[in-house]
This record gives C-alpha cells, sequence and structure tokens, in this order.
C-alpha cells in the first residue's frame, strides 16, 4: 500500500514538473525562470506552448487508458488503443474531411470515424447478444484493412491534399489551442470511469469464463470498456492524430514498475502515457525541427519495444 | 440443493444433453464420467450456466438459476477449470483474492475477514508459501491449487470441477482430490472424471453419461460394472473390489498387438500358474483362446477372468465334475489345437487328461517347461505319466517354451496369418 501511493505522488510529481519544465522550453529563447517580460513571449508561453503541452498531457494520459484496458480486455500485451479499428477510421474521418471539406471539421470526422468503426467492428463480432473476444479481435483487423484501404484510395486521388493527410496521419500537435485543451479535458473522466472496471479487469486477465464464474457481468464489462476506451480513443485521435506507441508500451513499462493490478496501473499508466508524450512532443518541436511527434514516438517506442520483448523472452 | 429436471441441451442441431435430471447437495461428492464427446463438460456448464439449456430446468435451493444475478450465482458456485491461464503476473495471493469479489463486489474493499479467509483458503490447498509469488512462475500443479484456493475463497456451497487435474502428476492428482473429497463434507461437490478409478475411490456417487444420456446413476459399485463400460467406452475391462478400500477397482484388458489372427481356437488346460503367461501371450498374440477346467482359486483362472478369455470352472478345492468335464468335451471338439501344461496333476484334475484323450485330438501341444527336472509331478499314481505319453505317441507335440508352444499351435492350425 505504502509502495503503490509513492509510485503514484511520484508521477504526479514528475507530471506537473514536465508540463512547466516544457513549457519553457522551446526555440523562442524565452528566459527559463521568471514571468515573460513582453507581450510575444507571452503569447508564446500562454497560448502556443502551455495549451500544447496540456494537450499533449491528456492525448498521453487517453492513449495509455485505452491501452491498458484493451490489453487487459484481450489478454495479450500486444494490444493497443487502435486494435479495434479507431485508428483508420479516424484517418479515414479526417482524410475525407481534408479533401471533400477542406479541413473543415476534420477533427469533428475523425472523432465520427474511430467511433463508428468500433461500433462497426463491434456489431460484426456480435453474435447472439455475446461478443466473442476473439471474434472481436479478428474483425477488428479486417475493418481496419478494409478502411484503409479506402483511404489509401483517397490519398491516391487526393492529389494537393495528400500532403496534409500524410500529416495527419503521423500525428502532432502543431495547430493546438485552448479549444482543444477542453475537449480534451473529457478524456480524464472517461479515464476514470475505467477505473470504476479495474477489479473487473485483473479478474478478466484469468480468462472470460473464469471472470463469469467470479460474477463478473463480462458481456457488460466489454460492451462499457469498450465503447469508454473508444471514445477516449476518439478524442485523442480527432486531437493529435494517431500517434503510435504511446498506447502499446505505456501499459508494458508500467506494468514492470507496479505490477499488474488495474486498480494501480491504470492511473500510473495514464500518467507516464502522459509524461512520455510531452516529452516527445518537446523533442519534435524543438530538436526535430517541428516533426510529427508520431515519428519521434516511433523512432524511440519501437527499438524500446524490442527491449521490453527481449527482456521477457530471456527473463 | 442442485436440481436438474429433464434437462436437454443443443447446439443448434447437435445435441449435446439429453433427459438429464438428478439431484445432489451438501455432504456429497458427485462424479460425472463418461467417453469423450458424451457431455460431461456441457452438463457441468449447464449447471454454472455459462450456456443454458433448451428445455428442462436447472434448481438452485429450489430457485432457477437463471434467476439469480452474476454475483448471486458466483457466491453459491464456484468451479475449478481443467487448467488456468493466468494472462498477467499477479501474485498468488491477489489471484486468490480475487475470490472475493463475489462477497466484495465493484465498490466495496476488501475486509479483514476476507484476507482472513483467503488465508484459510491457502491454508487448505498447501500454498501458504507461495503467497507473494508471480501466478506466472509456479508449477501447474501449484497453479490449480491457487485456482482451488480462490475457488474456495468464493465460498460456494456448490464446487465443480471439471477434470481438475486432467495436466498434474500422480502425486499432485491424489493431493487435489482428496482436498475436494475433505470439502465435500461441508458443501456439494461435482466433478468430471476421465480416470475411472478416482471417480470410484474418491466420490460418493457417480453418473455415468453415453450418447448425451445418462446411463447408469447410483453408487460406484453399482455404476462401474464391466457391462455399463463396455457399453460406455466400448472397451473391456475387469472390476474388482480393491482389497483396502472395497471400492470398485478397474484395470483395462489391453488390446492384442500386431494383427488380429484367425487361426481356429486353441484351448488350454492348464493349472497352478502355469498357463497364466501363455494365455496372455496367445491372447496378446491375437489368437482366439479357451481355457478350462480351472478351480477359480487358482491364478490361472484369475489370469483367463483377466483377459476375458472363456473359462470352464469349478469352485475352489473342488475335484472337477462330470457336468464340467462335459463342457470341456463340448470345447475340445471344435477345438484346432489344444496346449497342455504339464503342471502337477492329482486325483481333482486328472478328469482333464482323461477327456483329452478321450477327443482324440491330433493337434495337441504339451509346454513342457520342466523337461528333465526330478521333481515330482504326477500324484495320480502314474495315470497322468501314462496319459502324457500315449499322447506323445500319438503325434503331440513336446515343447520346453511359451514361444515354441504358440509357434507349434499356428503352424498345425495352419499356419497361415490372416490378415482379417
Amino acid at each position: 500500500m505504502q509502495k503503490r501511493e509513492a509510485v503514484l505522488i511520484l508521477l504526479l510529481l514528475a507530471v506537473t514538473a514536465s508540463i512547466l519544465v516544457c513549457t519553457v522550453i522551446g526555440p523562442a529563447g524565452i528566459p527559463f525562470l521568471g514571468l515573460p517580460e513582453d507581450e510575444s513571449s507571452s503569447i508564446i508561453l500562454f497560448s502556443v506552448r502551455l495549451p500544447r503541452v496540456i494537450a499533449a498531457m491528456l492525448v498521453g494520459f487517453g492513449l495509455a487508458a485505452a491501452g491498458v484496458v484493451m490489453q487487459g480486455l484481450f489478454r495479450n500485451s500486444m494490444a493497443d488503443p487502435y486494435l479495434l479499428g479507431t485508428s483508420s477510421g479516424g484517418a479515414l474521418g479526417a482524410a475525407v474531411a481534408i479533401v471533400f471539406l477542406g479541413g473543415a471539421f476534420h477533427w469533428v470526422l475523425a472523432f465520427v470515424g474511430c467511433i463508428a468503426a468500433t461500433f462497426l467492428v463491434y456489431g460484426i463480432s456480435r453474435r447472439g447478444g455475446r461478443i466473442p473476444v476473439e471474434q472481436l479481435l479478428l474483425t477488428g483487423i479486417a475493418v481496419s484493412m478494409f478502411l484503409s484501404a479506402i483511404l489509401s484510395f483517397i490519398m491516391y486521388s487526393a492529389g494537393k491534399s495528400l500532403h496534409q493527410i500524410f500529416l495527419w496521419l503521423m500525428g502532432g500537435f502543431w495547430n493546438i489551442s485552448w479549444h482543444d485543451v477542453w475537449v480534451g479535458l473529457l478524456i480524464v473522466p472517461a479515464s476514470l470511469a475505467l477505473l470504476l472496471f479495474s477489479r473487473e479487469l485483473n479478474i478478466f486477465s484469468l480468462g472470460e469464463e473464469d471472470a463469469l464464474h467470479l460474477g463478473v457481468d463480462i458481456e457488460f464489462l466489454k460492451k462499457g470498456l469498450l465503447l469508454a476506451s473508444s471514445f477516449i480513443t476518439g478524442i485523442a485521435v480527432a486531437i493529435a492524430g494517431s500517434i503510435g506507441f504511446i498506447g502499446l508500451i505505456t501499459p508494458h513499462l508500467m506494468r514492470l514498475v507496479v505490477g499488474p493490478d488495474h486498480r494501480l496501473l491504470i492511473p500510473a499508466s495514464m500518467m507516464a502515457g502522459g509524461i512520455l508524450l510531452v516529452l516527445s512532443d518537446t523533442l519534435a518541436r524543438t530538436a526535430g525541427n517541428e516533426v510529427p511527434v508520431g515519428v519521434v514516438t516511433a523512432f524511440f517506442g519501437a527499438p524500446f519495444f524490442i527491449f521490453l520483448l527481449k527482456r521477457r523472452y530471456m527473463g | 440443493m442442485i436440481d436438474l429436471r429433464d434437462v436437454d441441451l443443443d447446439y443448434g442441431a447437435h445435441v449435446v444433453l439429453k433427459d438429464v435430471s438428478f439431484q445432489s447437495g451438501k455432504g456429497e461428492f458427485l462424479g460425472i464420467i463418461g467417453p469423450n464427446g458424451s457431455g460431461k463438460t456441457t452438463l457441468l456448464k449447464a449447471i454454472s450456466r455459462v450456456v443454458t439449456p433448451s428445455s428442462g430446468t436447472v434448481l438452485l435451493d429450489q430457485r432457477k438459476i437463471t434467476e439469480f444475478s452474476p454475483l448471486e450465482l458466483s457466491r453459491e458456485i464456484a468451479v475449478v477449470p481443467q487448467a488456468a491461464d493466468p494472462g498477467f503476473d499477479f501474485s498468488v495471493r491477489e489471484v486468490v483474492r480475487m475470490g472475493r469479489y463475489p462477497h466484495i463486489g465493484r465498490f466495496g474493499s476488501e475486509k479483514e475477514e476476507d484476507r482472513e479467509i483467503c488465508r484459510r483458503a491457502m491454508k487448505i490447498t498447501k500454498i501458504s508459501h507461495l503467497a507473494e509469488r508471480p501466478v506466472l512462475a509456479i508449477s501447474g500443479g501449484e497453479l490449480q491449487r491457487v485456482i482451488i484456493a480462490r475457488a474456495l475463497a468464493q465460498e460456494p456451497n456448490l464446487l465443480l470441477l471439471d477434470e481438475p487435474t486432467a495436466h498434474l502428476d500422480l502425486g499432485q492428482q491424489m493431493g487435489i482430490l482428496q482436498t475436494m473429497k475433505d470439502m465435500s463434507r461441508e458443501i456439494a461437490v461435482i466433478g468430471v472424471f476421465h480416470n475411472l478409478n478416482y471417480a470410484a475411490h474418491y466420490c460418493d456417487r457417480l453418473i455415468l453419461l453415453h450418447k448425451h444420456r445418462i446411463l447408469a446413476m447410483g453408487n460406484p459399485a453399482g455404476v462401474l460394472t464391466q457391462e455399463f463400460i463396455r457399453t460406455a467406452f466400448e472397451i473391456d475391462v475387469t472390476v474388482r473390489a480393491n482389497p483396502f478400500t472395497g471400492r470398485p477397482s478397474i484395470s483395462p484388458v489391453y488390446e492384442p498387438e500386431g494383427m488380429k489372427r484367425n487361426c481356429g481356437r486353441i484351448h488350454v488346460i492348464c493349472g497352478g500358474g502355469e498357463g497364466a503367461d501363455l494365455l496372455q501371450a496367445l491372447h496378446a498374440d491375437g489368437c482366439e483362446v479357451t481355457a478350462g477346467v480351472l478351480a477359480v482359486n487358482d491364478s490361472d483362472y484369475r489370469a483367463a477372468k483377466t483377459l476375458v478369455i472363456p473359462c470352464i470352472s469349478e469352485p475352489p478345492f473342488s475335484p472337477v465334475t462330470e457336468r464340467s468335464l462335459g463342457e470341456l468335451a463340448l470345447a475340445l471338439e471344435d477345438a484346432r489345437t489344444v496346449i497342455l501344461t504339464r503342471g502337477l496333476w492329482g486325483a481333482g484334475n486328472i478328469g482333464n487328461l482323461r477327456v483329452l484323450e478321450s477327443a482324440n485330438i491330433k493337434k495337441v501341444i504339451i509346454l513342457d517347461r520342466w523337461a528333465g527336472e526330478e521333481e515330482e509331478w504326477d500324484y495320480t499314481g502314474g495315470e497322468a505319466e501314462a496319459i502324457l505319453e500315449r499322447l506323445v505317441t500319438g503325434g503331440a507335440i513336446r515343447v520346453k517354451d511359451i514361444r515354441s508352444a504358440a509357434a507349434a499351435a499356428k503352424d498345425i492350425t495352419g499356419g497361415k496369418q490372416c490378415t482379417d
């Protein structure tokens, strides 16, 4: 109990610290300490960097929380928030908005795309009121491929908009305003809703039938978790596009630190995911000359993931 | 307490259970046996509400199980599967504590009482020393004990076991089943068994399923009979009472090695243990064998029974009667070959030799393993020796070992191996 609280407090401090530090870091060369002296510095700090850092933090929260839940639900640590077609659904929605609406409402369509893809997968997998997890997984893969095919076709015929779609696909925070932060705040209550299911998720890790015998209402659990996590993922994708690896690696990493108990794993992963994404984004906009943050997370995330895998097989 | 009434269950067009009715309650260890695909596991699943019967009802304390909420049901029934598959690396203690979920629910918190119940469950299943170990790092037997402890932590009134020892070694199996047996004094335990001897030993009552129906139900001795087992499993077994427990003990009659031969019937006249290995060898060779006349206390008689070889028999310590000698004469009439072991001959069994001689069979083989040894074997005042001499003169073959006896038997009967 002592250790649990210590880890959470430590992570909370790290969250606060990374928001403060990453806000003051940037190419504009604003003095590290003290309040900004002129108006342009103030605008850079409070209207550009701060919302961007907070949005990255929130998106990191969401992706990590959804990742933990997906891995728990599928009892597979290779699962990620995009498993059920959410990323390709979101990408398709955004691409449609970019090509046909000149980019207007692209985040709305991305969100709608995410949710619609999840419901499509869910609807196809449903069999007599039940959703077999394996069916869900395979349907997710098939639907993702199908949506990606449509997306590829749109990109192929996109002409001038291709670059814009491409940037969106890689994910990033370069156009963030306070408006995005307000939307992103929805991630917090939704993630806390996931936390309510953490005891059931623990039991679920021993298998669906075992969970049933222990009195878990498994169909309700699956529906609730899928709905909440696709909502969270949808918001994250709408704000920043589909950023990879945060939802996959953070749960892994935190499972090593705090163990598999979801009551602790969900909040710990959320904070760690937020911190990782804020750091990645800071790296992307400073050293990386505004490369999309998805490039940074994949560049560092993939080798790190391989390291974790190796470690697991060695251990 | 648990009461199944006319339960039918099908998966689409495929019938899995038909007309299943039984009751069981506190203090009973009920075993479900039957061949693969007879519906054993489905029956457990119908009780634990994983599957729903297409007709009939399952009542728990006079209440339909469909009326129970998931949490309510999990406070009544706990299930131990064949093998657990933990997805993540929880500690043993954490997994056992999951068994308290039915009592705590989503928002409650563990109390000292819950922890105490878990400690007791771990003590019963002898895993207290593993409490802090990760479940992915313990052995299969230990993991199964963890799952049983978790089931006990549920404090169920009915414990369902789906072959809980299927993947464990002998010692682990017996330890776990004994624990279950002990539990059954306080609650109802229903278990699926593949091992009939375990079922016979640990269960108070058995249900034998065959083709989705209850073929037999009752105490182990009444259910585990040669006939029921032959019907259900399509094998021949011998059933004996275990000398220590009095429970039925089943041993299979092993299929003959190699091809079935059609060499005509071989009748074996033996006794005093001289014929047991010969019978075994001929049976294993796929020959059709009969034996006798033998007293039922003769070890050769028991060998014949074990191999399900038809045998003419007499009560123990009695001389061979006219009636059995008549049966022997009949048996010799259409036997292709007779093998005679040179055992001990006396007033009680000399009748066998007399009938053999008068049957005038040419294909006689004498298995004389002790040829040349001076030990006394003829207690009939020379009659047995004289008959044997006359048989040899009449064309009987004398051999020294079983291999030659079997070879000679096949040779005399035509030497052909039939492949049917």
